[in-house]
Formats: C-alpha cells, structure tokens, sequence
C-alpha cells in the first residue's frame, strides 16, 4: 500500500471501488486453483474401470462455473481498481494545478518549469501504476500464494516443505533482478535521452551548421552517440536475457524435481511401501502429483511478482515523496488577514527605504529606494541591465513580499493589502512577452474574457498593432503559438500592450516592451500613452534614453540605488549614469551630424 | 515533383506499395542475413524443444498410471526434462543476442543515414517540418523499423511455428479434439485483432489528450507570472478540469477495451479446457492424453493473441517505415549543380542582378533587387521590418534559391558554386545567436578539432570576447548549458563574432541583433565590428542607424525594391525616406 497525507483523502472517497476490486480478485484466486483440482481429478477417474460419467458431468460444470466466475471476476476487478487508480491520479493533478497557482514567483525562480512538468506527469504516472497494478499484484499475490500454499499443505505438507525452498530462491532472485535491472534500464533511458537532445539542438541549430558547413563534423559526432546508444542496447538486452533465462532454468529444475521426487513417491505410495519424509509417510496418487505441478504452476507468477511489486513501490513511494514536497512548497506571497481591498485606487505609489534581495543571492538588487509617484505621472525608468529596474516593478506587483522598508499604493502598504486588488489595480507589460496559445482576441481580452470587441480593437490600436491582426488570414481570431501563427516578437509585444492596456488600470507599467519595434511604431505607441493615459499613473522601463525622454519624470537606477528622480532637463546635471547614457547617444549623433555637411 | 508532393513527403503522408517497401527495408537487412537466418534456426529448434516438455509430463503421468510403475523410466524423464530446458535457454539467448545486434546495427546504420539526409536539406524545407518531427524520425521511427525484423518478423514466424506445431501434437493426440478446437482458435485470433484495432484507436485518443495537458501545463507554469499579474487563476483552474477529465476518461477508456478483452479470452480458454474433459473421455483419450492436451491448450492460445497483435504492430512499423522513406526520398532543394566548382578564395565582389524571390507562390518578398558591392566594401541594407532585408543575406550563401534573376561573386553565378566552398568563404553572423550544449570553445570551433589554442584565443581576442571569457572560472571550457542560457545576449554577440572570424572567411554577413542590448554592450560590439570590417567585403543588416554610417553603401529597402542608395551624407542630401527614418530618431535623441 502507498498511502500519504494527500492520497488518503482520495483512499476514503474511493474506498469501495478497491474494495470491490479486492473481492473480485480473490474470488478469481480462489476459483482459478479449482482448475489443478479438477484436472488431477480426472486423471484419477482413468482407476482401469470405465469413466463415471455422473462424476466427469460435475466436473465439467465445475469447469464452466470456473470459466464464468474468472471472466465476470477479471472485468470487475479491472474496472473497478484501475477506476479508482484513474481517478486517485486525476484528483492529484488537480491538487497540483491549483497549488502550482497558489505558488510564488520566488518558488518558480528556484524550480525550473521542466522539474515541475516532471512531477506532473512522469511521477503521478509513477504513483498511478502503484495504485492500479500495484494493488492488485499484491492482493493477487497474497491471496493465490495463501490459497496455494493452503492447498497444497492439504494434499501433502512434507512434499510441499521441499518445494517451498526453490520457492523462495524465485522471489529473492527475482528482487535482485528488478533492482539491477532498474539501474540499467535507466543508463539505456538516458543513452536514447543523449541522443534524442543531441538531435534536437542539431537541426535547431541547423542554420549554424549549415553556415560553417559543420555537416561532416556534426555527422560524426552523432556516430559516436548513437554508437553508445547501440552498445548499451546490446549490453542491456544481454543481461536481461541473462536473468530471465536463469529464472526459467530454476522453474524447469523445480518442475523436474516435482515430477522426479514426485514420480518416486507415486511410485512408493502404489507398491505399497510409501515413502517418508519428515517421519510422515506421503500418500500420493497420479492424479494428486498432476494437481501439485499444476499449483506449482500457478505459484510462479506471484513469486515474480514480488519482487517486481518491491521496486515498483520503491519507486512510487519516491514518486509520491516529490509530489507531497511539491503540495507542500511554502505559498510564502499571500493575502494577509483582514487585508484591505484597494478601490478606487488613484495611483499613488511609494517607496520608503525599500531594499531587495533575490532568495537565491546575497546581493542586494535594490537598496534603500525612497521616492513616490503621484496620481497621474508618466514616469521613465532607465539603468544598466541588472540594476534593479524589473525588480522595482515586481515588488509593486507583489510577486515578492516586502521584507525591508515599505511599499505603499494610494498610502496603503502593500503588504496589508488583499493581493487580488494590488493586481488588478495594475496593468503591467512584461520584458518576455508572453502570450497563450490561444486566439488574438483572447490573448488581448485575457484579463476579461467577455469584454466588449470594440474595446479589443482599441487596445490593439493603442498598440498599434490593430492594422498587423486585421491583415492576418483569421485576423482577431488567429490562433498565436505552436499551432497557430508563429507571431514576429515586435507583433508579440504589442499584442501584450494591448492585452495590459484594455484593463484601463490605474496603474500601468511597462517592462522593456517596446524593445522589438521599430522607431516609427515606438513613437506612435509613446505619443498613444501621452494622450490615452492621462490622467492615469504609467511606468516605463526602458533600455534607451530616448524612449523615456518625454516622460515627466526620469528614474536612473544604479546598482539599486536610486540615482536620481527628476524631470528630464534637469537630469543632465544630478545624475552621472543619466549623462552617460546621453552622451553615449549623443556621441553616434554627433559622428553623424559631423558627417553632414 | 510538384511543391504539394514534396509538403506530403515532409510530413511523410505519401503511399509506398508494400512491394516496394518491403524491397527497400529488405535492403538494410542484407549486411545482417547471416544473424537473421542463425536466429530463425535456433527458433525452430526453441519452439521444438518447448513442444517437447509438456510431452514428458504427459509420459511420466501415463508410466505412473500404469500398473507397474518403471521409476528409473521416470526419473529419466525428469532429468531429460531439465536438460532441455537448459538447452531451450541457451539457444533463446543465442537467438537474442543474434537478433539484438543485428537489429541495434540496422538502427544504427540507420540513424546515420537519416541525420545526414537531414543536414542535406535546404533551409526552406526544414522550416516545413517541425524540429521535434525530425527528432522522433531520427530516435524513434528507425527503432520502430528496426523492430520489423528483431520483433515483428522473429515473433510471427516464432508463433506460426509453435501454433502449428503444438496443434500438430494435438492432432497427434486426437484428431477429433483438435478439429473442433479449431473453432476456439478462429474466436481467438478473430476478437484479437479486433481488438487490436479498437485498441489502438483508443491509445491514440489517450496519447492526444495527454499531449493536450502537458501543452496546457507547459505553457500555464511557464505563465504562471502572467496568470497571477492578471489574477486568472480561477479561469484556469475551469480549463484545466475539463483537461484533466478528458484525460482520464481516455485513460478508462483503455482500461475498458483491456478489461473486456483480457477476461474474455480467459473465458475462451477456460471453456476449452471444459470441452477438452468433456470430449475427451467421450473420443476415448487416456489421462495422460487429456493432461498432455490440457498442457497444450495453455501454449496454444499465447501465440495466437499473439499473433493478432503482431498484425497490428507489422502496421506500426511499415507506417514508420513509410514515414521515414518519405523523408529520405525528398531532394534537397538546394544542391550543388552539375559541374560546380570549388573554389578556395574570394575576391569578394558581389552583384545582384536582376533578382527576383519569394518564400512562397507569387508572395514576392524581393522585387528586381540589383545592386553591386565591390570587394572589401561595406554595404549597410535598412528598412523597415519585412522589408526584405535578411532575405538578401539568406540569398547570398544559397540558404534559398532564387526564381529569377541572378547572384554573382567575383562575376560567377552562384550556383555555379560547390555549396560548401561558398559557404566556407561566407562568414555569417545571424540575428539569434544560437548556441550549442558543450563549452565556450566548442562553440567557438563547432567541435571542429583542426583549430590550434592560439588561433581560437587569438579570435577571442580579436572580437573583444576575452574580456568576459577570462572572467570565467574555466575560461574558454566553461559549460554551456542548452542553448546558451548561461550567457548575455552581448555575451553570445561576441561569441558568434569569434565563431566568424576564426573560420577566416571573405565575405561577411551580419544580421544585427540590438534588440535587448543596452548602449554599454552595444559599444563594445560596436568596437568589434569595427574591426571585423577590415577581414573583407561585409553585408549589414541594421537596425541602429549609428551601425552604418561609415558603410561605403547603403541600401535602403522597402516591400522587396531598393527605393534609394549611396551614401549616408548622399543618403541625406536626398531627404527622401532614409533621411525621415534618421530624423526620426535623431530628434527623438536631441529631445532627450
């Protein structure tokens, strides 16, 4: 059994789906070792006279009521087990989804997105395969060795004492074998793994390759990959052929053994001197031998599959481990009790003494920011790469939690507020611009899926990207991403903005975005901010000076600090890492207006 | 072969007779007949010896049941037993191994040829075909065709031989039996691969639905910022249940199929066993040739589910096969024309003439583009997006070839050339630098082992990409992980500047990148580039107006024409659209 504070919950909802799985299941074990009786039975009625017929009809119902009993009892226990192991699994990743949105930025920072894909599928698949074949090759094996094992002490105990040691060989073998070949199995898994990615980052790197004419050298060293992939092959083949051909020499010499030792007691027991062992004397017929090998024969299975279950659970358990650690990651950004939902919100920010270390580092990325934006500006951030601008909007987004100084929007502290209202209080374009697999439209209307189609196309021209859609085959309803349109990065930038834009957010903030564009639709877009967000606090982050330099305000942020916050004009003189970044522009100016005659 | 049959050959939907193919896959299994023919011996004597040991139980009940026990008889039979068993298992390991290397060297051989056919394509087919298309046709479709022979074939004539030999035993034992066992074999192998085939359907829905949530959960946790910012947590927790379900009853679904297969045949056995004691003393067997018979039945009904279901897998693996043929049968597009030269060394004179290209069908992206760069010139292309401009770049080192019109290099029409000597003299430096797993010189090199230390850290040097290497704990062997993430986008700039001019080439080819860069790095590359230039004849896309204005030419595109050339200062004079892009900016600049 696999249980766990998480799947006991879902053990209790389905509990009678196993129990009539289990019910079924020994009902087919216990039906299926009528069949050795019946069969040694007929061999006994072969005593020289003729074949009662009265006897071989009742065994012959027997053998339908057998056949009957198994198959009803096989597709019960099937459907009803693998139901609840369907459903266990299900619930889980259900659990899973809604704590994976409960999760912090600070814990997706930590965990890569393919570690945590990994937990979603290749282990509750793990967890699944427990719950399911794993319970029932348990029941099935207790109850048809218990039932064997009682079955065969009747018909004969000394006899069945012997057997029992090669017995026990199969299951500890059988153990040792799953183990090892586990191990291997996973060197071959991550041989095909190493080929599978070489191929992968080839032909997307193919352009690479084909521009330095690398194809011969690249050729080669797939050879020597796929080299590996084949030798390990063999050699795993070889050992697994290895054990299973040892395992089967075992179970034919038991075989033998039964059929010799046996063949000596049948034969003692007929001429009338039978023999002893244990100081008992074994009373066997023809017959009673044939029902031994044929409950022999049904023993093999679950001595197999005892070891098989021992790794099978090793492996569930860790599975489950991961998942449990998963459920229970600290959800360390949430709404504190009693907390104040933001309405109306003006659009007030402000920074007192706030400081800023990433989990994962030492360094402080933002120290002691003071300063506050009133309702209605449109402030420019500008700062070398790695100088806290992203950060300084993630924390007003409350992605993080605010440890040192405070943030606070229209004068509440953020970390008071109900962390829903900070957000929608917000309408934010990120760096990476990210967009869903999903229609232009509703990439654009993702914050409010029934908006009206008017305010969809007025966000996309606030973008200036409504002209780009309506040339697309499918125009607003084209599909972006994998199995749609592959979308340029400027197009993807601008369909973010729109996206943020329709919220109409008190606030507004922009990361980088218009990075991907060219100057004419930079232009449009910043004079489209101008007019349409007045009134309305925005924040612009930006790489160059000259997107911010209409702004009302300028942020320079320098290795966290801030440097200056001042109206543009006045920048020049209060802040040094502004003046460079002007000269620097400047100086490819004046190169070229020197050139101008 | 028209543009639609190559696309159904990409995705490898075009029909192969079943002659042919058989033909061409018979093909990669001649250097491994010799294993292939052992192996199919060594079968025959395995199914033949696993027919044998019910036979010696059958012997030993029928010595026991008679009236004078011979005991030396029996314990013979044991050991005899046992011996063969031995036996059975050192041929099936023989026949393994034998199957296993002839199978691993056909994938092998395989793999190869399929990766090298990959690599021979042109750039405009492979954006055809996915990336992880190409992948699973190089893993896993050529082990899907090596397992026609190691597998599917082995297993076919493994099962034939022991269904007819086990029924030959039957017969043997009684012929009355065994005809009308004949009706349990047909239900059998009839229900069998019916529901190999409903099963398949079923696997396939599940497989579907299972890629459809791991898409959505790829892309929601990659999201998941986006999710929180805009708070739709709720909406999709709604999409991501009705996902979730649809998987799971895919799932049931299969459980099902196997549910009501399995036990039925179960059923079928068991009732044969019932009609075998019935009939049997009717038809006057002994006991030990009912035990013998009932013996059998258990081997009998393995092979024949089996058999059905290799039925379904010889399917799956000529679908693979025919996939991965269609891939091998596309013409690379772009191929060396007969009587191609090599040459070794450009002057570097580059000439449009004329030219006219599209991507596809009549969408022309350049419209009668001629223009001529002289040797070791510089020529700067501007525009606005889609304006044509890193088409021209693609053009030049045959990535596309073009409708109509003309290319030349030092006055030769390109096509005239081995694809490989232009490329070598063609150093190109693209917009997404893409970087490959393995160290900083590996990418450097691109694993090509001819380099000496001096000549890579003196092109390190050279592009200003020491500074930041030295930096490093191991220098030029610091890791890169996939793709290069460890790296900046400034970072990864030099690199490729240094991949470019260690292979020494004539001409240059830059797609400027400046995007996400900010104006310290971009100094830097800036500095760079100056350099660079002095190597030969140099084509520049840009994007920053400060990047071109010491270019000997500038070329100014828009939809697919030139609308204007010369100079910067000329370019200036002219105010025309060259000059509005540069006020623009320059404005823009004086504002701030």
């Amino acid at each position: 059994m696999l249980t766990g504070k998480y799947l006991n919950k879902f053990y209790l909802k389905n509990w009678w789906l196993f129990l009539i799985g289990v019910v079924a299941l020994v009902a087919v074990d216990y039906f299926q070792l009528l069949i050795p009786d019946y069969l040694g039975k007929i061999v006994d009625m072969f005593d020289g006279s003729a074949v009662d017929k009265a006897a071989l009809r009742e065994v012959i119902v027997g053998v339908i009521v057998v056949a009957v009993v198994m198959c009803a009892g096989r597709i019960t226990w099937r459907l009803s087990i693998f139901n609840a192991s369907q459903k266990m699994e299900a619930g889980l990743r259900h659990l899973m989804f809604q704590k994976s949105e409960r999760l912090s930025q600070k814990y997706y920072h930590e965990n890569k997105v393919g570690t945590v894909m990994a937990w979603f599928t290749t282990d509750l698949e793990t967890i699944e395969e427990f719950l399911g074949w794993g319970s029932i090759m348990l029941v099935d094996a207790l109850f048809l060795t218990a039932f064997v094992l009682y079955k065969m002490f009747r018909l004969d105990w000394a006899l069945t004492l012997v057997m029992l040691v090669p017995l026990i060989l199969i299951v500890v073998w059988g153990m040792l074998v799953e183990k090892f070949m586990g191990l291997k199995w996973e060197e071959r898994q991550k041989e095909f793994d190493k080929l599978y990615d070489f191929s992968q980052e080839s032909f997307t790197g193919i352009r690479v390759i084909k521009a330095f004419v690398k194809e011969t050298q690249q050729l080669h060293a797939f050879a020597k990959v796929a080299k590996k992939n084949k030798d390990t092959n063999i050699a795993f083949v070889r050992t697994a052929v290895i054990f299973d051909a040892v395992i089967e020499v075992i179970i034919t010499a038991i075989m033998a053994l039964l059929l010799g030792l046996g063949g000596y007691f049948v034969y003692k027991y007929a001429t009338g001197q039978p023999a002893h062992v244990f100081g008992h004397a074994v009373d066997l017929t023809a017959g009673q031998l044939i029902t031994f090998v044929g409950y022999f024969d049904v023993m093999v299975w679950p001595m197999m599959a005892l070891g098989q279950l021992v790794s099978m659970r090793s492996r569930s358990k860790a599975s489950l481990k991961r998942v449990t650690a998963f459920l229970d990651s600290e959800e360390d950004v949430k709404s504190p009790e009693n907390a104040v939902v933001l309405q109306d919100v003006k659009g007030v920010v402000e920074f007192k003494d706030f400081s800023f270390k990433y989990p994962s580092s030492d360094v402080e990325v933002l120290k002691n920011v003071t300063l506050t934006i009133d309702s209605g500006e449109c402030i420019g951030v500008v700062g070398k790469i790695g100088s806290g601008k992203t950060t300084l909007v993630n924390t007003l987004l409350r992605l993080y939690n605010v440890e040192k100084g405070k943030v606070f929007i229209d004068g509440v502290d953020i970390m008071d507020c109900d962390i829903d209202s900070v957000r929608n209080a917000i309408g934010y374009v990120p760096q990476d611009n990210f967009l869903f697999s999903d229609k232009v439209k509703n990439n654009i209307a993702f914050s409010d899926r029934d908006v009206d189609m008017d305010r969809v196309y007025e966000a996309a021209r606030f973008a200036d990207v409504h002209g780009n859609i309506e040339e697309f085959k499918d125009g607003y309803d084209t599909v972006s991403g994998e199995r749609g349109v592959t979308l340029s990065g400027g197009q993807k930038q601008r369909i973010s903005i729109a996206r943020a834009y329709i919220k109409d957010a008190p606030i507004m903030i922009l990361d980088d975005s218009v990075s991907a564009v060219d100057v004419k639709t930079e232009e449009t877009i910043l004079k489209n901010i101008a007019e349409k967000r007045k009134g309305k606090t925005t924040i612009v982050i930006a790489s160059r000076v000259s997107t911010v330099s209409h702004m009302d305000k300028i942020l320079v942020l320098s290795n966290g600090e801030v440097e200056a916050f001042d109206a543009p004009e006045k920048l020049a003189e209060s802040s040094p890492t502004y003046k460079k970044m002007v000269f620097l522009q400047k100086l490819e100016n004046e190169v070229e207006g020197g050139e101008r005659k | 072969m028209s543009e639609q049959d190559k696309l159904e050959k990409l995705k490898g939907d075009v029909h192969i007779p079943t002659g042919v193919m058989l033909k061409r896959i018979g093909g990669y299994l001649r250097p491994e007949l010799w294993r292939f023919v052992l192996a199919s011996l060594f079968i025959v004597v395995n199914v033949a010896l696993d027919i044998v040991l019910p036979l010696i139980v059958s012997w030993i009940t029928n010595d026991l049941k008679a009236d004078v026990i011979n005991l030396d008889y029996v314990i013979g039979l044991a050991v005899s037993y046992v011996a063969i068993g031995v036996f059975n298992q050192a041929f099936l390991y023989w026949e393994s191994m034998l199957l296993q290397k002839a199978g691993q060297n056909i994938i092998y051989t395989l793999r190869n040829e399929v990766f090298e056919h990959i690599e021979k394509l042109s750039q405009s087919q492979l954006d055809e075909m996915p990336v992880g298309s190409l992948v699973t046709r190089v893993a896993s479709y050529t082990a899907s065709m090596s397992d026609l022979f190691t597998n599917v074939i082995v297993n076919v004539i493994r099962n034939v031989l022991t269904v007819v030999g086990v029924y030959g035993i039957m017969l043997y034992i009684s012929w009355q039996l065994s005809l009308v066992m004949l009706a349990f074999i047909v239900v059998v192998f009839v229900s069998s691969y019916v529901f190999g085939k409903i099963v398949r359907k079923v696997f396939k829905k599940e497989r579907q639905y299972i890629s459809d949530l791991n898409t959505f959960l790829n892309e929601n946790l990659s999201g998941m910022k986006l999710i929180q910012i805009f708070n739709r947590q709720q909406q999709k927790d709604l999409e991501f249940i009705c996902k979730n379900e649809d998987l799971r009853k895919a799932r049931y679904k299969v459980a099902i199929a196997f549910g009501l297969y399995r036990p039925f045949i179960t059923l079928l056995y068991i009732l044969s066993i019932a009609v075998t004691f019935w009939l049997g003393v009717e038809f006057g067997l002994d006991a030990a040739m009912i035990v013998a018979f009932y013996l059998y039945l258990s081997k009998f009904f393995n092979p024949i589910q089996n058999l059905a279901d290799q039925l379904n897998n010889l399917q799956k693996a000529f679908t693979a096969s025919e996939r991965l043929f269609n891939l091998l049968d596309v013409e690379p597009d772009i191929c060396d024309r007969e009587g191609a030269v090599d040459i070794d060394r450009f002057d570097g004179k580059i000439e449009f003439r004329n030219v006219w290209f599209a991507y596809k069908g009549e969408e022309w992206i350049l419209k009668d583009v001629s223009f001529v760069i002289e040797p070791k010139q510089t020529c700067a292309f501007v525009g606005a997006t889609g304006a044509g401009k890193t088409t021209i770049l693609g053009l030049i080192v045959r990535n596309y070839d073009i409708q109509k019109g003309q290319i030349l290099i030092d006055d030769r029409d390109i096509t005239t050339i081995t694809v490989h000597s232009l490329r070598k003299a063609i150093g190109q430096m693209l917009q997404d630098v893409f970087l490959f797993g393995g160290t900083v010189k590996s990418n450097v090199t691109l694993n090509d082992d001819s380099f000496t230390q001096e000549e890579i850290e003196e092109a390190c040097k050279y592009v200003g990409a020491d500074t930041f290497i030295n930096k490093l704990e191991h220098g030029l062997d610091e890791q890169v992980i996939e793709r290069g993430e460890n790296f900046s986008q400034g970072q990864r700039q030099l690199l490729s500047f240094a991949r470019t001019v260690l292979h020494k080439p004539q001409i240059l080819i830059l797609d400027e990148a400046t995007a996400n860069i900010d104006t310290e790095t971009e100094v830097l590359i800036q500095q760079s580039l100056e350099k660079i230039r002095n190597i030969g004849t140099m084509l520049v896309v840009a994007h920053r107006l400060s990047t071109i204005q010491h270019s000997d030419q500038i070329i100014v595109l828009q939809h697919g024409e030139i609308i204007e050339r010369g100079t910067h200062q000329q370019l200036l004079k002219n105010k025309g659209y060259y000059y509005k892009l540069y006020q623009l900016q320059f404005e823009s600049q004086q504002n701030g």
